[in-house]
């Protein structure tokens, strides 16, 4: 099954996303896209892995090319997130900017094809007045792009709202 | 009127093209005779003190699609926080003549008001 998890910042994503990895599997795969480059992001990693540990997950810190990833055993993908690996795979070390679709989607493709469950973790940017740069502007359309198409894909899309899960297409598991 | 409001990308236009509507019935950005009124918010944002004379323009059409522009920080430029305000204002305007509602997110449509 594979299942996305929208919502804004701080609404309970995460948490809710690995109580789902739990539940349905024991063989469970945590995939950080997150590159830490201050302490800020550091200290975000530190409380995801502080709220992950003694649940039975194994870390796999990967920034971009997600096709690259070889799981050892078939089990419960839970990546995080789809706007860390967009920007990720959007804007390199020069600056340069480059279509992201093609290679998040593959990525997360890639990744569901050895899995028995996929959970991704992605985030709503797109609902202020857009007042960016043109650079910004572009990355909150493309992941739009990539949001709708990994929605249209996946069998369950949840919107998290203050920690309350609201179910926009499928079923959830029963849990 | 069918009002349908999302997040910038959230697939709004895709969605009123796959209820049968085309390309040439969708006005981007102005209000003429077209039945479909696109990007509201840039229509407010050119005039956001006056955007309450849209009202009796808009509420004929048989859709109109606007962003959601109300979340975020508060925009630092005056403009941007008139035409903000004016936009959420206008919604909940358009929403009450509105016999149906709907939101989109990551392209999936929720009916918020009517059936």
């Amino acid at each position: 099954m594979r299942i996305l998890l929208t919502g804004g910042s701080a609404c309970g994503k995460s948490t809710y996303a690995e109580t789902l990895a739990t539940r349905l599997d024991s063989e469970l795969y945590y995939i950080a896209a997150m590159k830490p480059y201050d302490d800020e992001a550091y200290a975000k990693i530190a409380r995801h892995r502080e709220m992950r540990s003694g649940k039975g997950f194994e870390t796999i810190e990967r920034y971009t090319d997600m096709a690259g990833i070889v799981l050892p055993k078939k089990g419960t993908v839970l990546l995080e997130c789809i706007c860390n690996l967009t920007a990720n795979e959007m804007f390199d070390s020069t600056g340069a900017i480059t279509d992201p679709y093609e290679a998040v989607i593959a990525g997360v493709n890639a990744l569901a094809n050895q899995c028995n469950n996929t959970i991704v973790v992605t985030n709503d940017v797109g609902s202020d007045n857009g007042a960016y740069e043109p650079e910004t502007r572009r990355y909150i359309e493309v992941l739009g792009r990539i949001n709708r198409k990994l929605a249209a894909d996946f069998d369950c899309v949840i919107e998290m709202v203050c920690g309350i899960p609201i179910v926009l297409k499928g079923e959830l598991p029963c849990l | 009127m069918v009002l349908i409001i999302g997040g910038q990308s959230s697939g709004k236009l895709d969605y009123v093209l796959s209820l049968g509507y085309t390309p040439d019935m969708v006005a981007d950005g102005v209000i003429d005779d077209r039945p479909v009124v696109y990007n509201l918010q840039d229509i407010i944002a050119k005039d956001p003190r006056n955007a309450s004379e849209l009202l009796p323009l808009l509420e004929n059409k048989e859709l109109v699609i606007c962003n959601e522009v109300g979340s975020g920080v508060i925009p630092v430029i005056k403009n941007d926080r008139m035409a903000r305000e004016a936009t959420g204002r206008l919604c909940v305007l358009l929403a009450k003549k509105a016999t149906k509602v709907i939101r989109l997110i990551c392209g999936i449509p929720t009916v918020i008001k009517g059936s």
